[in-house]
């Protein structure tokens, strides 16, 4: 099961952190700490920078070292325009193929 | 291992997989900090060093390899004999600037022989060697003095450059630090440990900085950390445009070499191989 979890995951991190910046920038942990209490699960820093580096290298993110409020430096991500862009077309593409394939499951359930 | 040698690590393995300098430090600052926020084990968090710098260096992509330069050293048709026996036969070897070069093979084959011939130190019976630059040869043994100081082994190689005591004192220490070497306490030489003598013996060797290196099997008494610091050395330089000889049988790390010569002689009544 929580395999299958990781299997999904990454088909769709990328699209939940561009998700979780839309509105506010944010830094590697704290983005760690969001996805878990939206009940995706734990995510390891393993798998998470990597997605971070990605989308930064494609122009989606970009990021800042800044210094916290007393804290040690840290390095905060914040969603572009095309970062923007591709949230506003990869919500939509993921909305319909989760209803398409909940449609499935759920008949499986019933059945 | 905790934090700080897993990062280490890690920063090491990014630096073998030619992730640029710049890249590593944000990377390695960002696992630390989040290390820190989250204080869990690396291991769990990221995984095996190697394995995650892996990732890593495909997630932000690499810096291309620098292309070779030109010819710093050319050996070629060396054949050497002691007595009746023959202990290269023809043996050659052409490393260019930016280039690593291992000489490998059986004990007793002539590793050492061909390092010292490269080096003008012996005379080969039959074929040449040319060399382009300024060269240092680094000893399996020896290369130091007993009574010696490390900042005293400084001031006098750096000496022979011309080099200020004080230049010399810092470039040796800098270097010294490098390979993970702390090299300012006044120590004698014969007090030191095999492997610190070593490491010694490597900081003096490329003091001067040479535009040739050989290497003959350096990390003799080497524990881990230090051999992974010796080889992230050898990767630097040959990044700056050094040609580097170095003779092992270790084999593990072949495949961060540019070229391999392999002087394990012919099998009777098989090919010969002498690279």
């Amino acid at each position: 099961m929580t395999e299958r979890r990781g299997q999904w995951l990454r088909g769709v991190l990328d699209l939940c952190v561009l998700g979780l910046l839309r509105d506010h920038e944010s830094y590697g942990y704290q983005l760690a700490q969001s996805l878990d209490a939206a009940g995706i699960g734990p995510i390891q820093g393993g798998t998470l920078y990597p997605v971070l580096l990605r989308l930064e290298r494609s122009g989606l993110i970009t990021a800042r070292w800044r210094e916290g409020t007393g804290g040690p430096a840290r390095k905060y991500y914040r969603i572009t325009e095309s970062g923007q862009a591709a949230l506003g077309r990869g919500g939509p593409d993921w909305q319909a193929f989760a209803t398409s394939v909940t449609a499935i499951v759920t008949g499986g359930v019933d059945g | 291992m905790n934090a700080d040698q897993w990062l280490h690590a890690f920063a090491a393995e990014l630096h073998h997989d030619r992730v640029a300098p710049e890249d590593i430090r944000h990377v390695v600052a960002e696992a630390a900090t989040h290390l820190r926020d989250g204080g869990g084990d690396p291991w769990t968090v990221f995984g095996p060093p190697d394995r995650y710098a892996a990732v890593i260096a495909e997630s932000v992509g690499t810096r291309p390899a620098p292309r070779p330069g030109p010819v710093l050293l050319h050996a070629e048709g060396i054949t050497k004999r002691y007595g009746r026996r023959t202990v290269l036969r023809d043996a050659g070897l052409t490393v260019r600037a930016g280039q690593i070069a291992a000489v490998i093979g059986a004990n007793g084959c002539g590793k050492s022989t061909f390092l010292r011939i490269c080096a003008g130190l012996a005379s080969p019976d039959r074929g040449q060697v040319t060399l382009a630059g300024r060269l240092a040869y680094c000893p399996q043994q020896g290369g130091t003095a007993d009574f010696l100081l490390p900042d005293e082994h400084f001031v006098l190689v750096g000496a022979g450059r011309g080099m200020t005591r004080s230049t010399a004192r810092r470039a040796g220490r800098a270097t010294a630090r490098q390979l993970g070497w702390e090299s300012a306490d006044p120590v004698p030489a014969r007090q030191l440990s095999g492997g610190t003598r070593q490491k010694l013996n490597l900081t003096l060797s490329t003091l001067n900085e040479p535009d040739i290196l050989l290497l003959d099997e350096p990390y003799q008494g080497f524990d881990r950390g230090s051999y992974v610091n010796f080889w992230d050395q050898l990767l630097r330089l040959r990044d700056a445009g050094r040609a580097i000889v170095v003779v092992t049988h270790l084999l593990n790390q072949l495949d961060r070499v540019d070229l391999v010569l392999d002087l394990t002689p012919a099998v009777p009544g098989g090919r010969p191989c002498t690279g």
